[in-house]
């Protein structure tokens, strides 16, 4: 019996009665997703609400007291300038991030593809920086860009490239790219894992026809792979630009969002205004932005992944 | 094939495994950095500019670093929290994955797909409303206090991983057993569950990896420094002034040991898991 028809069996009796009778005979199905679906709304759903009621009210952490501001908080968002570095300094972050990963992904990817021997082992080897606590990846990249211990300055000293040591993360102008060297060493492997697997599924009959005709390496790339890739390189950059959008771990550890607030995001403004600093309004009315930006980035994923009308 | 065809893709070979070889040396310097400078003694460590071989390398710091850090604790700490992660996202996405795999009904789309865009919705946009809903659950400083957060943003790429595989068991033989007068539950465990395995292995290392490599939620909701993970331990000994950088690479070294474990034997899961939701067949 299809959906429809056992809907619409029962047509006498009111709509409530007809609901009910079919979540009836159908409870077990429903019994079984429930504690799923109670618990997303529960810790997921609830917050989303939160946070939008919370951003209408001047709320400090430190007490009780909630004064109702209606949009306050967001006026005074839009008319201020940190909100438009913020978006300079996210926009920054997420674009160089992001291309960095992707390209460095594919680079790799591109060479293990072929007939490699140990490929178990390489891709084991190229996976671990991915799999590994952000904050550990942050500390050693803290170490390796000390000012005065790090092995980078000693590697740039020893190839006379600079005359003294220079601490890249004391640096306003410079920290966001000390940081941002440290997320794409992080994000690198998933890309490269995902861009492998595209790779793998291109048919080998079509490189063969390609070599037949003589084309060249370069023109193999360029007119077989990346159009075959192309849906695969499509969702890896979407989902590698909301991770990036929105990592934490390690701005956090790295810097703290310092100095001068030269490697805040967005993300990181909302943790230092809502819960460094108390204010848990202000800080939900800049969550509220974030998630306008996420749900943009949602809708995309969804249009690519649903698609031709797929098949759940 | 001609000597110079040989020649040739012999060449060819030589520079690929060159460009691998550099492109993996370029990836492992991190890691160069992190271990060798614990071999080092305290005087040269901090030496400048650094000595990028540890001049008289030793395994001191591996001695020292469980009386002179908590590393045990954090260590131990972040195995409960991995472990809770897992149960309770287990729990809640088998039975729920295997509802949506063997029934059709109103509803069913629409969860699905709530559930692919909690998986986008990073808890950290998330964190002042959550920071909310622990307090009111009273859960703050204790293990549940990360442990329901990370279920709740694992559980998305546990039901879908599961749903996914949950469809391609036949249900013919979870019939022939219903026949035989095995309850559902048996069905389940017995018969649906060891034919799951692969899908099983590749959700339980992601809720695993994820709980332990976070630090957003122990920062948030543990204060209790009895109660920190290795993220959140590592991430204590980043002084304002001063740092023991020696003790510091060395914890980090021991909490990415049980991982790389994983990885030598999970590899495959774990790629089947990271490239579940990008490549489609």
């Amino acid at each position: 019996m299809s959906l429809a028809e056992e809907y619409t069996e029962a047509s006498d009796g009111s709509r409530l009665e007809r609901g009910l009778a079919y979540v009836q005979r159908n409870s077990r199905a429903y019994l079984l997703i429930a504690p799923a679906a109670v618990f997303l709304l529960a810790v997921v759903g609830y917050p989303i609400i939160e946070t939008f009621r919370l951003s209408l009210y001047q709320s400090p952490a430190d007490s009780n007291i909630e004064t109702f501001v209606g949009l306050q908080h967001y006026v005074e968002i839009f008319n201020s300038d940190i909100f438009y570095r913020l978006l300079w300094q996210t926009g920054r972050w997420v674009v160089v991030g992001v291309a960095g990963k992707t390209l460095l992904g594919l680079l790799i990817a591109v060479h293990l593809k072929g007939d490699i021997r140990g490929r178990k082992f390489f891709r084991t080897a190229f996976l671990i920086p991915w799999g590994i606590p952000y904050a550990i990846s942050a500390v050693v990249f803290r170490w390796i860009e000390h000012p005065q211990f790090g092995y980078l300055n000693a590697i740039l000293l020893k190839l006379g490239i600079i005359e003294q040591g220079i601490g890249i993360l004391g640096n306003p102008s410079l920290a966001w790219l000390g940081v941002v060297v440290a997320d794409i060493w992080i994000g690198t492997p998933f890309m490269a894992i995902i861009f492998l697997a595209g790779l793998q599924s291109i048919p080998q009959e079509l490189y063969e026809a390609a070599a037949i005709d003589g084309a060249e390496k370069w023109h193999q790339f360029r007119y077989i792979t990346l159009p075959q890739l192309k849906s695969v390189v499509l969702i890896a950059t979407l989902l590698s630009t909301i991770w990036t959008f929105v990592s934490f771990d390690v701005i956090w550890t790295m810097t703290g969002g310092g100095p001068i607030s030269s490697t805040a995001t967005l993300v990181i403004h909302i943790y230092q205004v809502g819960l460094q600093n108390g204010n848990l309004g202000r800080g939900a009315a800049y969550s509220v932005i974030g998630f306008l930006f996420l749900l943009v980035f949602a809708i995309i994923y969804l249009r690519i992944y649903t698609r031709g009308g797929d098949e759940l | 094939m001609t000597m110079a065809g040989h020649d040739r893709s012999g060449l060819r070979k030589v520079r690929l495994y060159g460009v691998l070889i550099g492109l993996l040396g370029l990836m492992m310097l991190p890691f160069y950095a992190m271990f060798s400078s614990t071999l080092k003694p305290e005087s040269e460590i901090f030496a400048a500019p650094a000595t990028l071989v540890p001049s008289d390398p030793s395994f001191q710091a591996y001695l020292q670093v469980w009386t002179q850090t908590d590393v045990l604790l954090w260590v131990g700490n972040s195995f409960i929290i991995s472990v809770g992660t897992v149960v309770l996202t287990l729990l809640l996405a088998i039975p729920a994955a295997y509802s949506c795999a063997r029934n059709d009904f109103v509803g069913k789309r629409t969860f699905l797909l709530a559930v692919l865009v909690v998986q986008m919705f990073a808890p950290v946009v998330l964190i002042v409303g959550l920071f909310d809903v622990i307090t009111q659950l009273g859960l703050f400083n204790t293990y549940l206090a990360v442990i329901v957060p990370a279920a709740a943003f694992t559980l998305p790429f546990n039901v879908w991983m599961l749903y996914g595989y949950f469809k391609t068991i036949p249900v013919a033989l979870e019939e022939s057993a219903r026949i035989d007068g095995a309850s559902q539950l048996q069905i389940l465990t017995k018969i649906v569950l060891p034919l799951t395995k692969p899908a099983l292995v590749a959700s339980i290392t992601y809720t695993f990896l994820y709980a332990w490599n976070r630090l957003l939620f122990v920062l948030t909701f543990l204060t209790d420094s009895a109660k920190y993970n290795i993220p959140r331990g590592v991430f204590s000994m980043v002084g304002a002034l001063q740092t023991d950088w020696r003790m510091m690479l060395t914890v980090s070294v021991i909490g990415i040991i049980p991982l790389l474990i994983l990885f030598a034997f999970l590899e495959e899961y774990i790629v089947a898991g990271m490239t579940a939701g990008a490549v489609k067949e």
